[in-house]
């Protein structure tokens, strides 16, 4: 019975870090880390500057090479894989800085890249992913003409085309107003819900956190310091001493 | 519909220019214009979908000339067979070099395609048992290329107008090529390569693929000069060949396809046109230049482009109140 419920739980994680380091020199950037993502879970990343969020989010996405631990997907290891298998695989990322391709028409780019992932229907997803970020009105515009919260969305597109499994994002709201934020958040709740995208989400705006995360993971100098759902993250004491603040 | 208007319209003008240009040394001079056009067209490739300068394309442009040489005096081979043969090789090993080098970023990269254009340039000078060393080489062109004889082929106006069709069909090749998905990969490396890598795009072969096709055009450039002088020297190889046609790409503009086309023409109207003003063409080429980079960063073809489309903008921006 044990057992059974012990599989139950591995075929339910879409994801999983197991035991993941990644060491430069002397610097432990990770030491240690496990994660695990479940299929349609929005999981929150949150730490203090430098404590290995996105360094986690490289890791899995094979910007990295790990100093040791594995990376699962859907049950098959992955961590000797290349960014672009990871990608054709359904691991689809955005960056902390704004990364699009500036001299390309709006459609253009994401169509491209819902077709590099080999998905029949490439012009469909990229329209639909458009509508729902209302990025349509801008298809014929260059990237790099778009104002900086278009070019958030028009990044957070570019990940999610293609119908990925996973979605890691890193700061999708830095540099948004507050209004911009929760519009975003907004769009990204919906987004996964209705494509059935798992999420990892390092992000500071504890708003957003608490309001769209399933569960939150907390970092500190490269290792997890806690996790859980948000409500008893938010109530540890450690994590309070450590990054929210005593007033949070 | 929309690549096919410009080689379209340059197809008309060269019609035009044989219908009303009489001179022998006017279609000599435009001739040049046109060879250098499609050598620069080959640097501009380079620049437009990998964002990389090359100061060391004359190899390929000279290393035509000297493969035909080679091959017409050696092998006995059909010249159309060999030209075929050299533009083959040339693609190859131009895609090899690519698979290396494309790797390196920016101004390392320029400095590497310096250091093996002059390589190459040593090398024909030094190894004078094969290339005739610095006094150069005569090719060996049969007396009919293509079924026509080359008293006919040569005269001025039928082998400008041949030229010029090249070009024109070299141009819209390209845009074909651009206008598929490799072109959208390539555009969308040159963009953001990291970016590019996450969304799952291979990035090296794409580049050195484009590398080869630059290499293709500058060497098809080579051909049409080998065959308009019949003869090749160590200079077509020298890194200044390379560096006036990127000039051309830079006052053309490299952002349209067919910007170092202009870029040459008006090179060639400032160098041989201007009649006693020519003994200062490289000082007047130099003035357009910083006037180019300073005031029209996207060359004359840009602004060509933009003037051309402001009077759309303003029709559009009229019907907006009413719709």
């Amino acid at each position: 019975m044990a057992d059974t419920e012990k599989k139950t739980e591995v075929d339910t994680h879409v994801l999983q870090a197991l035991d993941v380091s990644v060491h430069y020199g002397g610097i432990r950037a990770l030491d240690g880390v496990s994660l695990h993502l479940r299929k349609g879970q929005v999981l929150g990343l949150i730490g203090p500057n430098g404590a290995g969020k996105s360094t986690v989010i490289d890791a899995i996405t094979g910007r990295l090479t790990l100093t040791r631990g594995r990376i699962v997907l859907d049950g098959e290891d992955i961590t000797t894989l290349s960014a672009e298998q990871r990608r054709k695989r359904g691991i689809s990322r955005s960056f902390q800085r704004t990364s699009i391709f500036g001299g390309m028409s709006v459609y253009r780019q994401v169509e491209l890249a819902a077709h590099m992932t080999g998905l029949a229907d490439a012009r469909d997803d990229a329209l639909d992913i458009l509508a729902e970020l209302d990025l349509l009105r801008l298809r014929d515009t260059l990237g790099e003409d778009l104002g900086y919260g278009e070019q958030r969305r028009l990044d957070l597109a570019l990940a999610l085309a293609g119908r990925p499994r996973v979605l890691l994002l890193d700061e999708p709201m830095a540099g948004l107003t507050m209004q911009e934020s929760m519009d975003m958040a907004e769009h990204l709740k919906a987004l996964t819900t209705r494509r059935q995208v798992s999420v990892l989400l390092v992000e500071h705006d504890m708003d957003v956190v608490f309001r769209i995360c399933d569960a939150v993971t907390v970092f500190e100098l490269g290792v997890v310091i806690a996790d859980g759902d948000p409500a008893a993250v938010r109530a540890d004491a450690r994590v309070r001493e450590a990054y929210l603040g005593s007033a949070a | 519909m929309h690549s096919l208007r410009v080689p379209a319209l340059l197809l008309i003008v060269g019609i035009l220019v044989t219908q009303f240009v009489q001179s022998g040394s006017l279609y000599s001079i435009f001739t040049q214009a046109v060879i250098y056009a499609i050598f620069a067209l080959g640097i501009g490739i380079l620049l437009r979908q990998n964002g990389l300068v090359s100061f060391g394309h004359a190899l390929y442009f000279g290393m035509a000339g000297y493969g035909m040489g080679i091959l017409l005096a050696g092998s006995g081979m059909p010249a159309e067979a060999a030209m075929l043969l050299v533009l083959l090789v040339m693609g190859l090993s131009a895609f090899l070099i690519g698979l290396v080098i494309v790797r390196v970023p920016g101004i390392a990269f320029s400095m590497l395609t310096l250091a093996m254009g002059q390589m190459s340039y040593l090398l024909a000078s030094r190894a004078r048992g094969v290339t005739g060393g610095a006094d150069g080489m005569g090719i060996a062109w049969p007396a009919q290329v293509f079924g026509v004889s080359q008293s006919v082929l040569l005269k001025p106006p039928t082998f400008f107008l041949i030229s010029w069709c090249i070009m024109v069909a070299v141009l819209l090749v390209v845009s074909l090529i651009l206008a598929t998905r490799f072109g959208s990969i390539s555009e969308a490396i040159r963009d953001n390569e990291e970016r590019a890598r996450f969304i799952g795009i291979r990035t090296t072969v794409p580049r050195a693929l484009i590398y080869a096709l630059s290499a293709v055009v500058t060497g098809i450039a080579g051909l049409l000069s080998s065959l308009n002088s019949g003869f090749i020297s160590p200079e077509s190889l020298h890194w200044s060949v390379s560096a006036i046609a990127l000039l051309m790409v830079i006052v053309g503009g490299f952002r349209q396809l067919a910007g170092p086309i202009v870029g040459a023409i008006v090179y060639v109207l400032i160098k041989d046109v201007l009649g006693d003003l020519a003994t200062h063409s490289m000082a007047i080429f130099g003035t357009a230049l910083i006037i180019v980079i300073v005031f029209a960063p996207e060359g004359i073809a840009g602004v060509l482009r933009h003037w051309l489309r402001r009077p759309q903008t303003a029709a559009s921006a009229n019907e907006l109140p009413g719709s």
